[in-house]
C-alpha cells in the first residue's frame, strides 16, 4: 500500500516520467496510426494513377503522372451526383428513425420491467443472428408485394427498423443507474417524461454512436441496394462503384478515386459528431 | 374564382389526351443484362433493333455483371415482368427454366430457321423444348503482342501448334531483364485447364479429371521457368487480364473472343498502342488444329412478360442474321455463323488484317466449355475449388485431380 | 393484514403490472411494428423454409421433408460410416464450421484488447480528435476499395511481406494463396477495420463513467493500474456484454471480405457458413438447404448469446 501510494507520489511530483510516458504514448499512437493509414495512401496514389499501373510491380508509392483527370471521370462515367443524392436521403432518413424508434424501445427494454421482456429481447437478438443473405429471398417477394421494390423507401425500411439500434441503446440505458429513475417516478414524473427529461439528455454520446454507426452502414450497404434498386435514378453509391468493375475490364484506379470520394460524407458525420464522446455524462454533473 | 379552376382542369384533361397516344405509340420492351452502358455490342443491338422496328423501344435494365445471377434470380422470384432476360451462363438458363421463369419458345420456333447456330442452341433446350436463343457465342483464342516477336525477332505463332510447341515459344520469348513475359494465364479454370474439353470427348462433367493433369505440368512448368505471372500474385492483386495484355509486355495470352472488341477499344483510345494479332489456340497432340472450347450468351423470354410476341420478334431478331450483323460490327462473335457474318466480323475496323488472324475465326470445333449436366454446379464448385489448391501450390496436379475425381465421385453415390 | 386486504393489494399490483405492461409496450411498439413487419416475419419464413425442399419458382412447388436438408448437409450416412473426422475434413458444413468458429475465436478477443486499448489511450489525451478518426477510418471505407488494397498489400512481394522478411522471418508467398495465411489475411483485414468501431463504442461508454467513482477510487489510494480494473472495467461491463455479443453475431456472419478478397480459397481454406449459404441459395439454388446452414449459424449464435446473458446476469450490479 505504502509502496503504491509511494510510486503514485514519484509520478506526481515527477514531471520528466510523466513527460516520458506521454511521450511513448504518442510514438505508439502515432505508429499504429501509421499502421491504420497505410492503404489509404496507396488508394489515393492509385486513384491518381493509369488502371495498368495500379497492380504494377515494382509498386510505385508516387504515381509518375499525376492523373488528376480520374477524378473528373468518375462524374461523367457514372450518374455519381444521383448516387450521392439517393445515398444521403437513406441515410438520413434511416438515422432519424432508428435512432428514435431505437432508443424508444430500448428504454422499455432496460428500465422496465413488463411480461414477455425478456422472451421479446431475445426475439431481437435471434434476428440480428439470421444473415441476411437466408431471409433476403422472403423479404424480397414481400416487399415487392407491398410496391416497394426499386425505391428508396425500400431501403429505408428495411433498415431503420433494426434489432441493432435497440440493443445498442439498452446497453448503454443498463448502464445509468435506476435509482436515478426511481427518484423521478417519485417526483411524479411519467415514464414518458423520465425517457424525455432523464434518459435522453444522459446518452448523448450514446446517440451519437448510434447516428455515426447507422449512417455508415446505411451509407456504406452493398448487398441491399444491389437487390432492390434497379433502375439508374435509384442507385446508390456503393453499387455505383461496382460499375467500375464489368465483365471484361475493370478500372480499380476509378473505384478508388470513387471510393475516397464516397468517404468524404461519412468522415464529415464522424467528426461533427465525435465531440460528444467527451461531453458525456462525467462532464454533465451527474450525481448518483 | 371557380371558373379558372374549371378551365384549369378542362385544359389538363385535353392535355392528358393529347399526351396519351404519345405515350401508347412506343412499345416499351424491357430487357435485362448486365453492364449495358458500355457493352459496345448491346449498344449497336438497341440502336439496330429500334431503326428496323419503328414503334418498338429498347429498355434495358442494367445489372452489375459480377451479381448478375443473384439478382435477377431475386427479381424473377419476386415476380419480375420485364420481358427478355439475357443469360450470362447455361447453368442460369437451367436454374430459371425449373424454376418456370422462362417461356418455352415452342409456339414460336416453327418457321424459324437455326440451321446458322449449328447445334449450338442445343444447350438451351431442355428436354427437346427450346427455352432460349443464343446471340454470342465466344470461343477461346490466343492473342499475341506482334511488336514484341517482333523485336524479339521470332516469328509470330501460326493456327497450327501443340501446346509443347506453344510452351517452349512462351520461354523463348521471356526476357526477365526487359520484364516480357512469354505468356499469360489469368487464374480462371477455363484459361489454364479447360483445354481438355477441346477434343470433344472429354468433358468437365464426366467425372474423369485425368486428362487435366497434362495442362496442369504445363502451366507448373511455364510458372517456374517464369514465363509467366505466378497466380496467386494475379489472384491477390485481382490483376484483370485486360489490363495485363494492354500493358505490352506479354506476348501471347490465350482468352475468349470477346477480347476483341475490348483491345479494338483500348487501341482507339489510346489504352495500348501495339499491334496484336490472334491465332487458333495450340492443340494437344492427336487434337485437329483449330479445337477449341467456349461458351454462349443468350436470350429468353421471362413467363410472366406481358408482351410475348413482341419480346419474340427481339429475341430472334438478335439471335439471326440482322442481329448477328449489329453485334459482330463491334468486334463481338455472333451465335450465328455464316459467310456474311465472318466478313462483316474481319471487317471490323480494328482488326488485325493478317490472314492468321482471319483464319482463327473459323474454329474447327467449338466444345463447351461447361456442358449441360446433371449436378453440374455441384461439380464446377468441386473443380474450381480443386484448382485454386492446385494452382496456389498447396497440393501437387496429381493429388488435386485425385480431389476431383474423388469427390464428384462422391456426388454420385 | 386480512385476506381481504392481501387480496386487494394483489388486485391493484395486477392493475399496475397491466398499465406498466401497457406503457412498455408503447415504447415498443414504434420499433417493433416496422421490426415484425421487415425483419421477424421473412426470418420466421426463413426458419420454416429449413424444413422444405424448394427450389424457387412457384409456391405450389414447395415440398415438407422434414430434416432431410439437416441429414444432407451433415452427410450424416457418410459421417455415421466414417467418423466424426470426415465431417470436418470432407464434408463442406463441418469445414465451414471450422473455419468460421476458428476464425471467431481469433477475432473476437483480439478485436475487444485493440479496441479498449485504442480507446482507453485516446479517452484524454492531447490530439484525440486525429486518432480517433484516423482509427475510425477504416470503417466509414467502402469494402470493396479496402479489401483490393489488403489484397495488395499482402502479396508475395507487397509491403507487409518486406516488412516480415527484414524482421528476419522467412516467408515469402502471398497470403491469401496459403491454406493457413489466408484465414489469417481475413482475421487482419477484420481486426483493422474493426478495432476503430469498437473503440468508439468503448469512448463512449468511457465517458459514461461518473467522475466520483474514480476520485473516491483516487482518493482510496488505488494506482492506475487498480483504478482499471477495480473502477472502469467493471463499469464497461454493458459495453463489454453488446461487443462481445455483437462480434461473435458478425463474426458467425463474416461474408464481404472473404467474398472479395477469397472467395472461399485457396480450395476450402476460407470457405465460412455464409459464403455456404450463399453459394447454395444461389448458385444451386437450394433454398431449402441454404436455410438449413442459416439454421445451424442461427442455433449456435444463440446458444452462445444465452451464456454471455446469463453471465451478464450474474455478474451485473442491478
Amino acid at each position: 500500500m505504502e509502496a503504491a501510494v509511494h510510486s503514485r507520489e514519484i509520478r506526481k511530483d515527477n514531471p520528466t516520467l510523466r513527460k516520458i510516458l506521454r511521450t511513448v504514448i504518442w510514438i505508439l499512437l502515432i505508429l499504429l496510426s501509421a499502421f491504420t493509414l497505410i492503404p489509404f495512401v496507396w488508394m489515393v496514389s492509385s486513384s491518381l494513377k493509369l488502371d495498368r499501373e495500379v497492380f504494377a510491380f515494382p509498386m510505385r508509392w508516387i504515381p509518375e503522372t499525376f492523373h488528376w483527370e480520374n477524378y473528373s471521370l468518375i462524374w461523367q462515367r457514372v450518374p455519381l451526383v444521383t448516387y450521392f443524392k439517393n445515398t444521403a436521403f437513406i441515410a438520413v432518413v434511416v438515422t432519424v428513425l432508428q435512432t428514435l424508434t431505437s432508443s424508444f424501445a430500448a428504454y422499455a427494454f432496460a428500465k422496465l420491467s413488463f411480461r414477455g421482456r425478456d422472451a421479446l429481447f431475445l426475439c431481437y437478438i435471434g434476428t440480428i443472428a439470421v444473415p441476411w443473405q437466408a431471409y433476403m429471398l422472403p423479404q424480397f417477394i414481400m416487399m415487392r408485394s407491398m410496391g416497394l421494390y426499386d425505391t428508396l423507401w425500400a431501403m429505408v425500411v428495411l433498415q431503420a427498423f433494426s434489432a441493432f439500434g435497440v440493443f445498442l441503446m439498452r446497453q448503454f440505458y443498463r448502464s445509468i443507474p435506476s435509482e436515478l429513475c426511481e427518484a423521478a417516478r417519485l417526483d411524479g414524473l411519467s415514464e414518458y417524461g423520465i425517457w424525455a427529461r432523464i434518459m435522453l439528455p444522459l446518452s448523448k454520446a450514446a446517440i451519437a454512436t448510434l447516428v455515426i454507426f447507422t449512417f455508415v452502414s446505411t451509407w456504406n450497404d452493398y448487398m441491399g441496394p444491389m437487390i432492390y434498386l434497379t433502375r439508374d435514378i435509384n442507385k446508390t453509391v456503393q453499387v455505383g462503384l461496382r460499375r467500375f468493375i464489368q465483365e471484361n475490364s475493370s478500372d480499380y484506379h476509378l473505384i478508388m478515386a470513387a471510393s475516397l470520394c464516397s468517404l468524404l460524407p461519412v468522415s464529415v458525420v464522424f467528426l461533427c459528431l465525435q465531440r460528444y464522446f467527451i461531453e458525456g455524462i462525467a462532464t454533465s454533473g451527474l450525481k448518483g | 374564382m371557380k371558373k379558372m379552376l374549371s378551365v384549369m382542369l378542362a385544359a389538363m384533361m385535353l392535355l392528358s389526351l393529347l399526351a396519351m397516344p404519345a405515350l401508347a405509340e412506343d412499345q416499351v420492351l424491357t430487357v435485362v443484362t448486365w453492364d449495358a452502358t458500355t457493352t459496345p455490342y448491346l449498344i449497336a443491338q438497341k440502336e439496330a433493333f429500334e431503326a428496323s422496328h419503328p414503334g418498338v423501344k429498347i429498355e434495358y435494365v442494367d445489372v452489375a455483371s459480377q451479381d448478375y445471377a443473384v439478382k435477377t434470380t431475386t427479381m424473377l422470384e419476386g415476380g419480375d415482368k420485364s420481358d427478355v432476360i439475357m443469360i450470362k451462363e447455361i447453368d442460369n438458363l437451367i436454374n430459371w427454366q425449373a424454376q418456370g421463369f422462362a417461356a418455352p419458345l415452342t409456339d414460336y420456333i416453327g418457321g424459324y430457321d437455326l440451321s446458322g447456330f449449328v447445334g449450338t442452341e442445343a444447350n438451351y433446350a431442355v428436354d427437346g423444348v427450346q427455352y432460349a436463343i443464343p446471340f454470342r457465342s465466344d470461343f477461346w483464342v490466343l492473342f499475341y503482342n506482334k511488336d514484341l516477336f517482333d523485336a524479339a525477332g521470332v516469328e509470330y505463332p501460326t493456327n497450327d501448334m501443340t501446346w509443347d510447341q506453344y510452351a517452349e515459344l512462351a520461354k523463348k520469348m521471356t526476357d526477365k531483364e526487359k520484364d516480357v513475359y512469354g505468356t499469360h494465364y489469368h487464374t480462371w479454370l477455363s484459361a489454364v485447364a479447360n483445354w481438355a474439353v477441346c477434343d470433344g470427348v472429354n468433358t468437365l462433367a464426366d467425372r474423369n479429371y485425368d486428362d487435366l493433369l497434362y495442362f496442369y505440368k504445363l502451366y507448373q512448368d511455364l510458372e517456374d521457368s517464369g514465363a509467366c505471372m505466378s497466380y496467386a500474385d494475379l489472384k491477390a492483386s485481382g490483376l484483370h487480364y485486360s489490363a495485363a495484355f494492354a500493358n505490352g509486355n506479354v506476348a501471347m495470352m490465350p482468352m475468349g473472343y470477346w477480347y476483341v472488341s475490348t483491345l479494338i477499344g483500348y487501341n482507339k483510345d489510346g489504352t495500348c498502342n501495339f499491334n496484336w494479332g490472334i491465332t487458333a489456340v495450340p492443340h494437344a497432340e492427336g487434337v485437329a488444329a483449330g479445337s477449341s472450347f467456349g461458351n454462349l450468351t443468350g436470350a429468353m423470354i421471362n413467363a410472366k412478360s406481358e408482351q410475348k410476341d413482341l419480346a419474340w420478334e427481339y429475341v430472334s431478331w438478335l439471335g439471326g442474321v440482322e442481329g448477328a450483323k449489329a453485334t459482330a460490327s463491334t468486334g463481338a462473335r455472333p451465335a450465328w455463323v455464316s459467310e456474311d457474318v465472318a466478313a462483316a466480323m474481319s471487317s471490323v475496323e480494328g482488326f488485325p488484317a493478317d490472314e492468321t488472324s482471319k483464319g482463327a475465326l473459323l474454329p474447327a470445333a467449338v466444345a463447351m466449355e461447361w456442358p449441360v449436366a446433371e449436378k453440374v454446379s455441384d461439380i464446377k464448385t468441386i473443380v474450381n475449388e480443386e484448382h485454386t489448391m492446385i494452382m496456389t501450390r498447396e497440393i501437387t496436379p496429381e493429388e488435386g485431380i485425385e480431389e476431383m475425381n474423388e469427390r464428384v465421385a462422391e456426388l454420385f453415390e | 393484514m386480512s385476506q381481504a386486504e392481501v387480496k386487494k393489494v394483489r388486485h391493484r399490483m395486477g392493475k399496475l403490472e397491466r398499465k406498466n405492461t401497457l406503457v412498455a409496450y408503447s415504447f415498443l411498439a414504434p420499433n417493433f411494428i416496422g421490426f415484425a413487419v421487415f425483419t421477424l416475419v421473412p426470418v420466421i419464413c426463413a426458419v420454416l423454409l429449413s424444413l422444405f425442399e424448394w427450389n424457387g419458382g412457384d409456391i405450389s412447388k414447395l415440398k415438407f421433408v422434414g430434416l432431410e436438408n439437416y441429414a444432407t448437409i451433415f452427410a450424416t450416412k457418410k459421417v455415421a460410416e466414417k467418423g466424426i473426422e470426415y465431417f470436418f475434413n470432407r464434408v463442406d458444413l463441418g469445414i465451414a464450421l471450422k473455419n468460421t468458429v476458428y476464425y471467431t475465436v481469433v477475432t473476437v478477443p483480439l478485436t475487444i484488447v485493440c479496441a479498449l486499448a485504442l480507446a482507453l489511450l485516446l479517452n484524454k489525451i492531447k490530439g484525440a480528435v486525429f486518432f480517433r478518426t484516423v482509427f475510425f477510418f477504416p470503417y466509414v471505407s467502402s469494402m470493396v476499395a479496402i479489401c483490393v488494397c489488403w489484397s495488395f498489400m499482402l502479396m508475395k512481394d507487397g509491403p507487409i511481406n518486406q516488412i516480415i522478411m527484414a524482421l528476419g522471418i522467412n516467408f515469402n508467398k502471398g497470403w491469401t494463396a496459403d491454406s493457413t495465411m489466408a484465414i489469417w489475411s481475413i482475421i487482419l483485414v477484420s481486426v483493422w477495420r474493426n478495432m476503430g468501431y469498437y473503440m468508439v463504442l468503448y469512448l463512449a461508454a468511457l465517458q459514461g463513467i461518473p467522475r466520483e467513482l474514480m476520485e473516491a477510487a483516487t482518493v482510496d489510494g488505488a494506482n492506475k493500474w487498480q483504478q482499471f480494473l477495480h473502477v472502469t472495467l467493471p463499469q464497461l461491463k454493458p459495453t463489454t456484454f453488446f461487443v462481445s455479443v455483437m462480434m461473435v453475431i458478425s463474426c458467425f456472419k463474416i461474408y464481404d471480405v472473404v467474398a472479395i478478397m477469397t472467395d472461399g480459397g485457396p480450395g476450402r481454406a476460407t470457405k465460412m457458413l455464409v459464403t455456404y449459404i450463399y453459394d447454395e441459395a444461389f448458385v444451386k439454388v437450394r433454398y431449402g438447404q441454404a436455410s438449413a446452414i442459416a439454421m445451424i449459424l442461427l442455433i449456435i449464435v444463440l446458444a452462445v448469446t444465452m451464456i454471455q446473458f446469463s453471465s451478464e446476469k450474474k455478474f451485473s450490479n442491478d
